[in-house]
């Protein structure tokens, strides 16, 4: 209905690969960023403390392992441990004097160089195998951290991140963290949409398909799928060091544990693998949906709308979301973002049924 | 002018207003050099639109131009010139322009023996053609035209070093061109003078229904006068995204594509082929559009094919609206304006329908739609105009550059076909015969000084087609002046024009008027069988065979509420008193009818005489006995009862 498709002509290869041919995807775009850019006037504190801050990030961290997964078709069950990676190594890099801007990207490092060396399980085993190789690495990495003191500062203790700032900007209010999680996911996506049309995206999407037949056609599987467990970790890791920064203050093992992992893991099925709208829609749904059907049925129990014990009021959120994570992937196996594009394509030839007619 | 055209050929004397210099190429010059880098050419090619710009343009046109003079070419040669739309093939046209030689153009699709006799008629030495079909055709019939000593082709694809003798590529000819230009200094700015406005632009052709084609040449005063005629009455505008898509051959596309494009600094854009030409057409969202009534009907037809398959909601919608902005179109050809309310509830349709509609069609940028050819249907007309386009008709011909009458956007209606150019002059002479004059008006037919005494008379273009002014002025255009008749009271008639308005009825499939000295007009309607067939299927109305369905009352009924509809829109004397409804369809295998449906009248007023008596004694209904040829040869009576209707009353 506003899409319009007449008038788009390309004079040159590189300008029909353009990301956003269509005026009505340009305009949403534009009001989506706006709207982001203006959240911090728009949305209260404690909405944008709570919701859209660990929205941001936590699509970060899913954009990074759905480059992994959904790109380049190689499982990853341990992504936690990655971030947490990323999320001590930055810590104790700042404490040592490491400016914020170089203790990211140190943490980055960290994750890259370790998650790719767990990573280089992927050469020789693939699907299930691989998962138990990540769940490992999951466990390795939570038990080192766990026992070495130097680390985590003690198996209970909680590390706090210290005060510091990026390119000038003080991290101490919450709109300054709002806005360094806002460039690194802006970063993320874009570096996300750009890599599918570069050769190595092309490449990560043959392997994805059928290794040894990417191979067939001159693909290095061994130099692609590093480079993808490289890229994708280095990305969580960063992800890392700004949940610990900008969101949590403080870390603890346990933020990073195994059901972090499957969090994210849900995070980018249900939104669909590959996709960078799924990474939002995903990320949006895992942490918010429970939140939101939490309060809910609290305040419909409150109000007297229903009677139901304290014990069942505690659970019935969680059965909810089973069954809506259940229910979307039956309905449409490829994702939130599948669901989007059918509502798109719905609109993109309206009032046909089809184009081409 | 009181100048005998046969006699006085000196073109110099029968425009004594043209001035020499401005011809198609020194207007080209002129864009190359103010719009350099404007876009002048888009041509599609793999899926990516390659552009020139206008010094670009002027480049490839004078490097051609120099190429074709190192072959041989020079002034008053005849090229033939013949393929789809192509960049190349224009500025080729233009380059032979430059050199005052004759660019031929034929249809793409003319048969080997039609370019043959082009080629002998018109002593044609050489040609400038798309592809390897194209130089197998001529190759076909060389042989027999052993003077045709160079064959210029596009695309090599399938030719090659497999060239014929003679044949060559375009692309090496520009390239021996281009190093000409580098070679001579002065060489450029001559060949951008060498034109004259009193040359020859192009030599193109009648369709040749009767007869050989004649040659209808057009200077460049003719198409310029054309052009600034139709600019000056804000049919076109400059710097129009134009879609080149209707064949070279035919006058429209010289006019637009070429003299209009340069004039007026249109982008023309060149559709990859044929068959992706829609497709095309929506990529680029011209500004300018002209198509025939039938491809206009095709549309329609793409877009109802494509509603009938939809969703649930889009396709209620569609059923809200559509029908909404046609009675809302109707209304407001009848005079009376929308409510406020009704304009609000029309933008709510153009956001929800139309908007959409026209974007699918790759009209959404199109501020000036027009058809022309023939007649278009009412409801084709109607729809595209409730869709909110400006759809407008022409009217012209080749001997004119197609250039000649067209309806405004102020009083559009269904009958006429508006008001002369600014500077063409119309008038109907005593024979009722459409007589046109104007700057754009050909100079005489080629080397055929009978034809051309014919059709030009003291300056005036005879069309050869019967034509009326109506109250405000408006032309009305009845059909070919040599299908008139008369009624036996002297009332003029054509058949045809009452014929094809009763044929834009669904219902009805062909219709013969009868009336020649008469006392009245009566038609012999053919329903159509699987419009009237579904028509009564969702009546309930049952029927076994066509026959049968043919004299249902109910559907007698709706052929006389057709007639009905047609009789209140013409003059009194030109209305169907009486009809019968035929038992079967005209079928050329009968004779009743050409392969193309055109009407053999003789066979009908023969073979159905008895009707044709039955209906003029004002009788009821008749038995009909048809005389019915079997396939072993045999020959049987079949009888049948034709109910004959009346609108009249019954007083004849």
């Amino acid at each position: 209905m506003f899409y319009r498709l007449s008038g788009i002509r390309h004079t040159s290869y590189p300008a029909a690969r353009q990301l956003w041919p269509i005026a009505a995807d340009r305009w949403q775009v534009g009001l989506v960023t706006a709207l982001a850019l203006a959240a911090p006037v728009l949305v209260s504190d404690l909405y944008l403390g709570s919701y859209v801050l660990p929205w941001l990030i936590w699509t970060a961290a899913a954009l990074s392992l759905s480059l992994l997964m959904g790109l380049g078709g190689q499982l990853h069950f341990g992504f936690a441990a990655v971030m947490a990676i990323g999320a001590y190594s930055s810590i104790h890099l700042t404490r040592a004097g490491v400016p914020f801007e170089f203790a990211l990207l140190g943490g980055g490092v960290a994750a890259a160089v370790i998650g790719t060396a767990f990573g280089a399980a992927a050469l020789r085993v693939k699907g299930l195998y691989l998962v138990m190789a990540t769940l490992a690495m999951q466990y390795l990495v939570d038990w080192v951290i766990t026992n070495v003191p130097a680390i985590s500062g003690g198996a209970q203790a909680t590390l706090r991140t210290p005060e510091v700032s990026f390119l000038l900007l003080p991290l101490e209010s919450l709109d300054a963290r709002y806005y360094v999680a806002l460039l690194w996911t802006v970063l993320m996506t874009l570096f996300f949409l750009n890599v599918k049309r570069t050769s190595f995206g092309r490449a990560l999407a043959a392997i994805r398909d059928k290794d040894f037949a990417a191979a067939v056609i001159g693909v290095d599987p061994f130099r692609t799928k590093l480079m993808a467990f490289m890229t994708a970790s280095f990305a969580g890791g960063v992800s890392g060091a700004i949940l610990a920064f900008c969101y949590y203050g403080a870390v603890t093992p346990e933020q990073f544990g195994f059901n972090v992992s499957i969090q994210l893991v849900a995070m980018v099925l249900v939104g669909g693998l590959g996709s960078v709208i799924g990474g939002y829609f995903g990320a949006g749904f895992v942490l918010l949906v429970p939140i939101v059907l939490t309060n809910l049925i609290a305040g419909l129990a409150g109000a007297g709308w229903i009677s139901v014990s304290q014990n069942l009021a505690a659970h019935l959120p969680l059965i909810f979301y089973g069954g809506m994570i259940i229910g979307f992937l039956l309905f449409e196996p490829l994702g939130l973002a599948k669901i989007y594009d059918n509502i798109r394509k719905y609109f993109l030839v309206w009032p046909f049924r089809h184009s081409g007619s | 002018m009181q100048h005998d055209p046969v006699t006085a050929r000196d073109p110099r004397m029968l425009h004594p207003d043209w001035k020499p210099e401005d011809t198609l190429i020194a207007l080209l010059a002129r864009n190359a050099r103010e719009h350099p880098d404007r876009v002048a050419l888009r041509e599609r090619d793999h899926g990516i639109w390659q552009q020139t710009t206008w010094a670009e343009y002027l480049d490839e046109v004078l490097s051609l131009a120099a190429g074709f003079e190192a072959e041989g070419i020079g002034p008053g040669d005849i090229v033939l010139v013949t393929g789809d739309n192509r960049a190349r093939l224009y500025a080729a046209t233009l380059g032979l322009i430059a050199l005052r030689a004759v660019p031929s153009p034929a249809y793409s699709d003319a048969r080997p023996e039609e370019l043959l006799d082009q080629m002998t008629r018109e002593g044609i030495r050489a040609a400038v053609v798309e592809d390897q079909e194209q130089v197998d055709k001529l190759e076909s019939v060389r042989d027999r035209r052993p003077e045709l000593a160079r064959i210029l082709y596009d695309d090599p694809r399938g030719l090659g070093d497999k060239a014929p003798a003679g044949a060559s590529a375009l692309s090496d000819l520009l390239a021996r061109g281009r190093a000409r230009l580098k070679a001579e200094p002065g060489l450029r700015d001559d060949l951008v003078s060498r034109a004259s406005v009193f040359d020859i632009a192009v030599l193109l052709h009648s369709s040749g229904t009767t007869g050989a084609p004649k040659g209808i040449p057009l200077r460049h005063g003719h198409v310029l006068s054309g052009v600034r005629n139709a600019a000056a009455a804000g049919y076109f505008r400059e710097g129009e995204e134009h879609m080149a898509y209707l064949p070279m051959a035919w006058v429209g596309d010289f006019s637009f594509s070429i003299a209009a494009a340069i004039e007026l600094k249109f982008t023309v854009n060149v559709p990859e082929n044929q068959e992706t030409a829609l497709h095309d057409l929506r990529e680029i969202a011209p500004t300018l559009y002209f198509a025939s009534p039938r491809a206009w009907s095709a549309m329609l037809t793409r877009v109802q094919v494509g509603i009938a398959e939809t969703s649930g909601l889009k396709r209620k919608l569609y059923d809200h609206f559509m029908p909404f902005a046609l009675k809302l179109e109707r209304e407001k050809l009848e005079g009376r304006s929308p409510s406020a309310l009704q304009k609000l509830w029309r933008g709510v349709g153009d956001a929800v329908i139309y908007g959409p509609l026209r974007d699918q069609l790759g009209l959404r940028r199109v501020a000036r739609p027009y058809t022309a050819g023939e007649a278009i249907g009412e409801d084709v007309f109607l729809y595209f105009r409730a869709l909110g386009l400006n759809l407008r008709q022409f009217y012209g011909q080749t001997e004119n550059c197609a250039l000649a009458v067209a309806q405004s956007s102020e009083d559009i209606s269904l009958t006429t076909v508006g008001r002369p150019f600014p500077g063409v002059e119309a008038k109907i002479d005593e024979s009722g015969e459409i007589l046109l004059k104007g700057g754009n008006i050909f100079d005489g037919y080629f080397e055929n000084e009978k034809a051309t005494a014919e059709s030009l008379r003291d300056g005036w273009l005879c069309t050869g087609d019967a034509g009326q002014f109506d109250a405000d002025g408006q032309l009305v255009v009845l059909g070919r002046l040599s299908e008139v008749m008369h009624k036996a009271d002297g009332t003029r008639f054509i058949p045809t024009y009452l014929e094809n308005r009763l044929k834009f009825a669904p219902a009805i499939r062909d219709v013969c008027v009868i009336g020649k000295e008469r006392g009245f007009l009566s038609a012999i309607v053919c329903i159509d069988f699987s419009a009237v067939g579904q028509w009564a299927q969702e009546r309930g109305i049952p029927y076994t065979s066509y026959a049968e369905l043919s004299q249902r009352p109910e559907v007698v009924d709706l052929v006389r509420g057709e007639i009905a509809r047609l009789n209140a829109a013409v003059p009194a004397e030109l209305s169907i008193d009486r009809f019968v409804n035929l038992h079967k369809e005209f079928d050329p295998d009968d004779g009743e009818v050409t392969r193309t449906r055109k009407l053999k009248r003789g066979v009908i007023d023969a073979r159905y005489g008895q009707i044709i008596e039955a209906v003029y004694e004002a009788r009821d209904e008749i038995e009909y006995e048809a005389q019915i040829t079997y396939e072993t040869g045999e020959t049987g009576v079949l009888t049948r009862t034709l109910k004959i209707g009346d609108l009249k009353g019954g007083q004849h």
